[in-house]
């Protein structure tokens, strides 16, 4: 750097000082200006007049700093507090290799990188501790689920099971409503419960991908959901085409599952659900409240809910994007709210 | 006749063919014991610049103090301070002029 340049110079002028204090002391009979390998030099006295000079850049700046740099070489200007032979100035010079320039920018740098690097620890941990409440309440969340659906399979086969054991030719008329407003509560559970374990212990399971008859599905859950829909007296617009589609049947139950339930969920009442498939498109939509447009892009992410009177952990939707993504699968949300809600998907 | 006007001519002459430096200044000097190349070099070593050399010289010539003198101490206690000059500025001038040209630095160094 110019710093150490600047005590290189320093101890030159010093040297030069002495042996100019001699020269002064033989003066005349020795007039031979004393020279050195390692820099060049000159003397002025106070008015900045030239005593001599061995430079090779003339250009002596006395108003300057101390040190300064001029057309590749480097001065330093030493005041000294003798004049022998008349020098108030004594100007050394060497020539400027840009060494140190390079050394600035490699300082430059890696002590920036130094900092960066601190400063990227630093913020990582303030992130860290800033997430981490956040990242609690998931991971407890999580933790909830995983624990309760393992505990609500058994009762909820023995319902399920049992309801449809029942003999309702000998039932009266007001317990057939009871136990369809039973199957009905049973059957809700029951997805949210397939939902919750297909999330937290299914979901890193292999693929059986099979081609899947998409008509029969739909008729099948179609019917599954069928009780649902006529509590809330929904009408079934299906336009059903033959289309197939090859993926883990499973998953593919997942979302067509999730995307009528809510198709049931979100309707009014008297509201219609449509279903429409073609090769490589399946389309379904209802007549229901509809999502604000400007929700539209976080209908997908977990945990999201957008309507606190109907129940669910805001998973349902988390799960038909996951499963999509992985089958490459586009879904488009058209909604207007109050008008319904249109879900289509291409492949 | 004619050899002794020849002689005063030769004598004034001689007088006048000495500058004001050689009349005012080496002629006391001679008597001392170090030379004017050697007072003028510790002139230098205090006043540095021309100006500022011939500028000390002057006031040293009007006003001779002990104080202000560049000779040593002992130099000083062994010979003493110089008289007050009575030569006019215009004299002492001229005599700087020859002794700075005589023995300055300047052209000198090899």
């Amino acid at each position: 750097m110019l710093s150490d340049q600047r005590a290189m110079l320093t101890k030159y002028a010093y040297i030069q000082t002495r042996r100019l204090k001699v020269l002064h002391h033989f003066f005349p009979e020795k007039t031979e200006y004393p020279r050195d390998p390692r820099f060049k030099s000159a003397i002025y006295d106070l008015e900045h007049m030239k005593i001599f000079s061995l430079l090779e850049d003339e250009n002596v700046r006395f108003d300057a700093e101390e040190i300064y740099i001029t057309n590749g070489h480097i001065h330093l200007v030493k005041m000294l507090d003798e004049f022998y032979l008349g020098t108030k100035y004594l100007i050394i010079e060497v020539k400027d290799s840009g060494a140190w320039r390079g050394e600035i920018w490699k300082n430059i740098i890696s002590y920036g990188i130094l900092v960066f690097i601190l400063f990227m620890l630093f913020g990582l941990y303030l992130a860290k501790l800033f997430l981490k409440p956040m990242r609690d309440s998931i991971v407890l969340l999580d933790r909830f689920i995983k624990d309760t659906t393992h505990e609500l399979n058994t009762p909820l086969s023995a319902i399920l099971a049992n309801i449809e054991m029942m003999d309702t030719d000998v039932m009266v008329e007001k317990n057939k409503t009871k136990l369809a407003r039973i199957n009905i509560a049973a059957k809700t559970v029951s997805v949210l419960y397939k939902d919750l374990t297909y999330l937290m212990l299914e979901e890193e399971k292999e693929n059986h991908n099979e081609e899947i008859d998409i008509k029969e599905l739909i008729y099948n859950r179609v019917e599954y959901f069928s009780v649902l829909a006529q509590s809330k007296h929904l009408e079934y617009d299906l336009d059903l085409e033959e289309a197939s589609i090859t993926m883990d049947r499973r998953k593919f139950t997942r979302v067509i599952d999730n995307l009528i339930s809510n198709a049931i969920k979100y309707n009014k009442r008297n509201g219609t659900i449509g279903i429409q498939s073609r090769e490589g498109m399946l389309v379904i939509w209802d007549t229901g409240i509809g999502i604000n447009e400007e929700k539209i892009p976080f209908i997908f992410d977990r945990y999201m809910r957008f309507n606190d009177s109907e129940g669910g952990f805001g998973v349902g939707l988390s799960i038909v994007k996951k499963v999509l993504d992985e089958y490459h699968i586009s879904i488009e949300v058209e909604s207007k709210e109050g008008e319904g809600t249109k879900m289509v998907l291409r492949w | 006749m004619v050899k002794p006007i020849m002689l005063c001519l030769v004598l004034v002459s001689g007088v006048f063919a000495e500058d004001a430096y050689e009349r005012y200044c080496v002629e006391c000097h001679k008597e001392l014991p170090t030379s004017l190349q050697r007072m003028f070099m510790r002139y230098l070593l205090v006043y540095s610049g021309e100006e500022n050399v011939k500028a000390g010289l002057k006031h040293y010539l009007k006003y001779p103090l002990k104080e202000i003198s560049v000779m040593s101490d002992l130099f000083i206690d062994t010979y003493g301070i110089k008289e007050k000059t009575k030569l006019s500025d215009s004299d002492i001038d001229e005599a700087l002029d020859i002794y700075w040209d005589k023995f300055k630095v300047f052209n000198k160094l090899k």
